[in-house]
Order: structure tokens, then C-alpha cells, then sequence
């Protein structure tokens, strides 16, 4: 107890100096709680993005065929069904048409299907009524964002505007749950005929083929053979994975950096704080010095008085961060983050903490507040007493 | 017993500015004793107190502490020296004017291994006999110049050290307070302490048990 008496001195007195030195305190925290709020944002969207990749790599197939001429994506034809359905490895091959619509101001997605053939989508919650069946012509199964947006209930009639300016009216037989988040929340699910004759889609040709290959055989394996069929490209999960996530991230990677910069700029600041107190500071290490602190008591506390204020503050800019972006949907962010998916901004982003972004952001803001305030302290202790006093005093 | 042997201190060695602050002192002082050093503003009074108190390094020479020469040894060493030894008396009192005045005399104590709250009988004690026990938990901005510098004599005492140095320590305070000083650092004199002040004060001198003169950063 003896020897401990001296660290709770040592603690007593850093906690002393928070609450005493009130000013460096409070620009400590008010400048590493913007910081911080700053940073967690941008990475707690960015990770509820790249989360919504997954999601949607989930309900994904194993294989995705494209038809590539001149390195565009062009209609693949059906008989192709025929040229790869001999590969070993392969359990279905099931066409997809889909395309893009027109809203108001917004884009959605209208993805054909056949529900027999498909799996994967009937994966995603339905929040009213059901998935689309076979026998459902003329009906849709739509995204929460059009839902909301037109003010659909389930057993609603909706018209769309193809591109052959023919008006088209559908049944909503279902609405998506929030849970599927952005990758349903743009969609319109319907029949693949349906879909076709929305696109005028002859019958022979998809958008693209999706290939479910059985559970004994590595897709990547299954599609190296396909290496050899001409104007085919084939996209696995993994791939499709990356994809998503570069897009996302590519978006939050310049969010990142600028926030870094940001953070730099306020390590600056909390730095010119320092010196701003460093008289103060260095007449205060000095005294302590003249009584018997040595340099690692002093250093101790500072170390604790960094980490005390660094925790309070990153930690709270953190909460304050989440609840930026998850309550308020980040304004004057959401537009930036969402851009590529096209989303209206009524949209909610996607918020996931991942323990990676908590340690990144306390490694980026407690860091740079223990070198600006540890070191100065240090050498202040390596000077002679009196020197420090009357350096300061000068 | 202190000696001091030829130190010289020299500021800013070998820059234009450079400036001999004292030069080859060499003196003793004996435990148990008051020894006093006087001598105009600028002789280097406070540069040898500081020195002598291991709170300065100096340029040349030697200070040794019962025999032992302490310059050679680390930093640390001095530093554990000074906590369990050494009381010092700022000539510009030094107190932290974010802290009470009873917060201040127990601030050397948070080094130690101690409990400061263990010492406040005798900071009351003290404050008491300085005539300042009201003024224990005002702010140091609150206290006059004079009370300011009886905590500052008080926290140089409160860990009850061997050796005391005081840099003008009745400077500021009235005579009354002054007597009260004397009398208290006679009665630590006869308590086998060991105080180096650096003073102009002549009652002060009468008491001091050898005086040594200094002008332009020499002994006289």
C-alpha cells in the first residue's frame, strides 16, 4: 500500500489538473470531440456500407454471366444456357433481365425474375405482404424507397413509363424491410416475361445469367472453365464483393483522408494549445521537479491527464458521430456517401461500428495528443529546475 | 556538511550573449547551521542558492554532500535527494494560483509515498504560527504578497527536511511576520537543520551563524 501511495498521488494530482486547469481542458476536448465526431461518421457510414456489400453479395449467385462485345455488356443470348450447362460443377443456370427506371427525380432498379428458379431474394425480409410466385403477371414486389416515396400499400396499383413510352400497370403484392437496407431499397422485383416486355427484351436474350453450381465444386474452379467461351464474362462473389466495396469505400477512402487532415489540422491546434499553456506548463514541470518529482512522475502525469481528456473526448465524438449519422442522417454528408447508388437522400445510410473503426479512431486521436503533450512535458523535465522556472517566468 | 568547490556558472556558454553569473566559489557549511549570503541584486546569489540545492547544474566545480561529490550522479539520484532532503524558498514565492494555499504546501508531498492528508496537523501547525491558518483554503490570487510567501515557507517545511534554502525569504512580509520567521528558523538551526539563505534582511544576518559576502558573481 505503501509503494502504491505515490501512483494514487500521482493519479489525484492529474485528475487535480484537469479540473484546475480548466481552459487547456476544455480546448483539449473541444477540439478532439470535432475531430473525432468528424472521423467516426465518415467511418461508421463507410463500414455500414461496405456491410450492405455483404448483404448483397449474399443474395447474389455463385457465378454472374455477362455478354461482352467491343468490352461492353451487351444481351446475352439463351443459347448459352445450352453452351456452358455441360460444365461439371453446374446445378442451374437461370436468366435475369433487368434495367433501369425512372421516378420523379430518382433511378430504381427492375430486376425480371423467375421466383421458381431463383434463390436468394425471398432471403430478404418482407415487411407487407409477400414474395413474388410464379404465377404473379403484372405484379411487383417493391423497395422501401418507393414505397415511401409514392406512399404504396400492398395491393396498390402502380405505372411505369418504359423507354418505348408505353405506360405499364402493376399489382404491389409486397414491400421490402428496412433490413434489407439499400440493396432492396431501389428495387422492383417482377416476373422475368414481365420484365422482358417492359424492356422489349426479345425472349431469347437475358441481361445476364446466373449460375448456381453445386455445393461438392468451388465456383472459382467452375468458372476457371468457362475461361474459354467466347464474349463471356463471368463474375463470382468474391469479385462482385470487391466490386461493391470498392465503390463504397472508394467514396469513404476521400472521406478518410480529408478527415485525417482534419485531424492533423486539430493534433495542430491541440499542439499551439500546448505551447499557448506552455509557460504555464513549463513553470508548473519545473516547480515539480524542485520538490522531488522525477521525470517519469511527471510524465506519468501527463500521460494520465492525456489519456483521461484523449478517452472523455474521442469517446464521446464517437457517440456523437454514430448518432450524426444514424439518427440524423448525416446532413451535408448523406448526398456524398449515397451518390452512387442513385438513392434520394430522404434514404437512410447504412450505420455499422466495427471494432477496427473504434481502435482506428482512438489510435488516430489519443496518439498525436500524447506526443503533443507527453513531449513538451519530457523535456521540460530534462531541464534543470530553475531553468524551467525562470524560462517561464522570462 | 555542504561544500561548495570552485563553481563557476557561465549562461549561455559560448553564444554572444554569454554571461558568467558566478565564478569559482568555493565555501562549507556546516550541518546545524544557519549561513547566510548577502550581497547586491545581480552578485549571483540565487544562481549559487539554486546550484547548492541541486536545482541548477553548474559549469565547473564540485558540491559535495557529507563527502559524497552529488554532481556526477544521474538526474533521478538528485531528484530523490531534493524530495527527501532539500526545502526550497522561492525568491519569487512560485506557488501554483490554480491551488489553495493549504493545497499548496502539500503539493511536494505527491511525490513521496505518503498520504498528504497525514500532513495537514502539521501544515495547520504551521499556519498557525505564520498567522495565516484563515487563509488555508483561500486561493493563492486571494493572498496578499506577504501571506503568499509564508506558504511558500511553509510547503518548503512540510516534509521536514534536512536542508533549507531561502531565497529572500522575509522580503515580502511584515515585521512581525518577519520575527516569527527568525524565530522559527533559529528553532530549526536547533533542531539540527541546515538552512542557506540568500537575504538582505539585517536581522536576518545577526542571526546567521556565518554570512558570506558576494558582489559580481564572487565571494567577498
Amino acid at each position: 500500500m505503501r509503494l502504491l501511495r505515490k501512483q494514487i498521488n500521482l493519479f489525484r494530482y492529474s485528475f487535480d489538473c484537469i479540473a484546475r486547469y480548466k481552459m487547456r481542458s476544455i480546448v483539449v476536448i473541444v477540439t478532439f470531440l470535432i475531430a473525432t465526431m468528424m472521423v467516426s461518421s465518415v467511418l461508421f457510414a463507410k463500414d455500414g456500407l461496405e456491410r450492405e456489400a455483404e448483404i448483397s453479395v449474399r443474395a447474389a449467385p455463385d457465378l454472374t454471366l455477362q455478354f461482352i462485345r467491343g468490352g461492353r455488356i451487351e444481351l446475352i443470348p439463351i443459347s448459352y444456357i445450352e453452351v456452358i450447362s455441360n460444365i461439371e460443377g453446374i446445378e442451374k443456370i437461370v436468366p435475369r433481365v433487368w434495367g433501369y427506371i425512372g421516378i420523379s427525380n430518382y433511378v430504381f432498379t427492375v430486376i425480371g425474375i423467375d421466383p421458381s428458379q431463383i434463390s436468394g431474394l425471398e432471403g430478404f425480409a418482407i415487411e407487407e405482404g409477400r414474395f413474388l410466385a410464379k404465377e404473379d403477371k403484372k405484379c411487383v414486389v417493391v423497395g422501401k424507397l418507393l414505397a415511401g416515396l409514392l406512399d404504396l400499400k400492398v395491393g396498390d396499383t402502380i405505372i411505369f413509363l418504359s423507354e418505348s413510352i408505353e405506360a405499364k400497370r402493376y399489382q404491389v403484392i409486397g414491400i421490402f424491410s428496412d433490413q434489407s437496407s439499400i440493396y432492396t431499397a431501389d428495387m422492383i422485383i417482377m416476373l422475368i416475361e414481365d420484365a422482358r416486355d417492359f424492356f422489349k427484351i426479345p425472349s431469347d436474350y437475358a441481361s445476364d445469367l446466373l449460375v448456381y453450381v453445386n455445393s461438392n465444386y468451388i465456383p472459382s474452379e467452375v468458372a476457371a472453365k468457362m475461361s474459354s467461351i467466347p464474349n463471356l464474362r463471368v463474375l463470382d462473389q468474391d469479385l462482385l464483393l470487391r466490386g461493391y466495396k470498392t465503390a463504397y469505400a472508394s467514396r469513404g477512402g476521400i472521406f478518410v483522408t480529408l478527415w485525417v487532415i482534419l485531424l492533423i489540422a486539430a493534433a495542430l491546434i491541440s499542439l499551439s494549445q500546448m505551447m499557448i499553456v506552455g509557460q504555464e506548463s513549463r513553470f508548473e514541470v519545473g516547480l515539480l521537479k524542485a520538490f522531488g518529482f522525477s521525470t517519469l512522475d511527471i510524465i506519468e502525469v501527463r500521460l494520465i491527464e492525456s489519456l483521461v481528456l484523449g478517452f472523455f473526448a474521442s469517446s464521446l465524438g464517437m457517440l456523437l458521430g454514430y448518432l450524426y449519422v444514424a439518427y440524423f442522417n448525416a446532413p451535408g454528408l448523406v448526398d456524398i456517401l449515397l451518390g452512387w447508388a442513385f438513392l434520394p437522400k430522404q434514404f437512410k445510410i447504412p450505420v455499422y461500428v466495427s471494432w477496427s473503426s473504434i481502435f482506428s479512431i482512438y489510435a488516430i486521436t489519443i496518439i498525436p495528443l500524447l506526443i503533443t503533450t507527453i513531449v513538451p512535458a519530457w523535456l521540460n523535465a530534462i531541464t534543470d529546475p530553475e531553468l524551467a522556472m525562470r524560462r517561464a517566468t522570462a | 556538511m555542504i561544500e561548495v568547490r570552485n563553481i563557476t556558472k557561465i549562461y549561455n556558454k559560448g553564444k554572444p550573449n554569454e554571461i558568467v553569473a558566478i565564478r569559482e566559489i568555493n565555501m562549507k557549511i556546516e550541518d546545524g547551521s544557519i549561513v547566510a549570503i548577502t550581497g547586491p541584486s545581480g552578485c549571483g546569489k540565487t544562481t549559487l542558492l539554486s546550484i547548492i540545492g541541486l536545482i541548477l547544474t553548474p559549469t565547473y566545480g564540485e558540491i559535495i554532500y557529507d563527502g559524497e561529490s552529488v554532481l556526477k550522479f544521474s538526474d533521478n539520484w538528485k531528484t530523490n535527494f531534493r524530495r527527501s532532503k532539500i526545502g526550497f524558498i522561492f525568491q519569487h514565492i512560485n506557488l501554483l494560483p490554480q491551488y489553495t494555499a493549504i493545497e499548496n504546501i502539500l503539493l511536494p508531498l505527491y511525490s513521496m509515498n505518503v498520504n498528504p492528508s497525514q500532513y495537514m496537523e502539521r501544515a495547520i501547525e504551521l499556519l498557525s504560527r505564520l498567522r495565516i491558518l484563515e487563509r488555508a483554503k483561500y486561493r493563492v490570487e486571494q493572498l496578499s504578497g506577504g501571506e503568499q510567501q509564508r506558504v511558500a515557507f511553509i510547503r518548503a517545511l512540510i516534509k521536514d527536511p534536512d536542508y533549507i534554502f531561502a531565497d529572500e525569504p522575509t522580503v515580502f512580509v511584515d515585521e512581525e511576520t518577519s520575527r516569527i520567521i527568525h524565530g522559527l528558523i533559529q528553532e530549526l538551526r536547533d533542531r539540527g537543520k541546515t538552512i542557506v539563505i540568500s537575504t538582505h534582511d539585517s536581522e536576518l544576518l545577526k542571526i546567521a551563524d556565518k554570512v558570506y559576502k558576494m558582489a559580481s558573481g564572487r565571494l567577498l
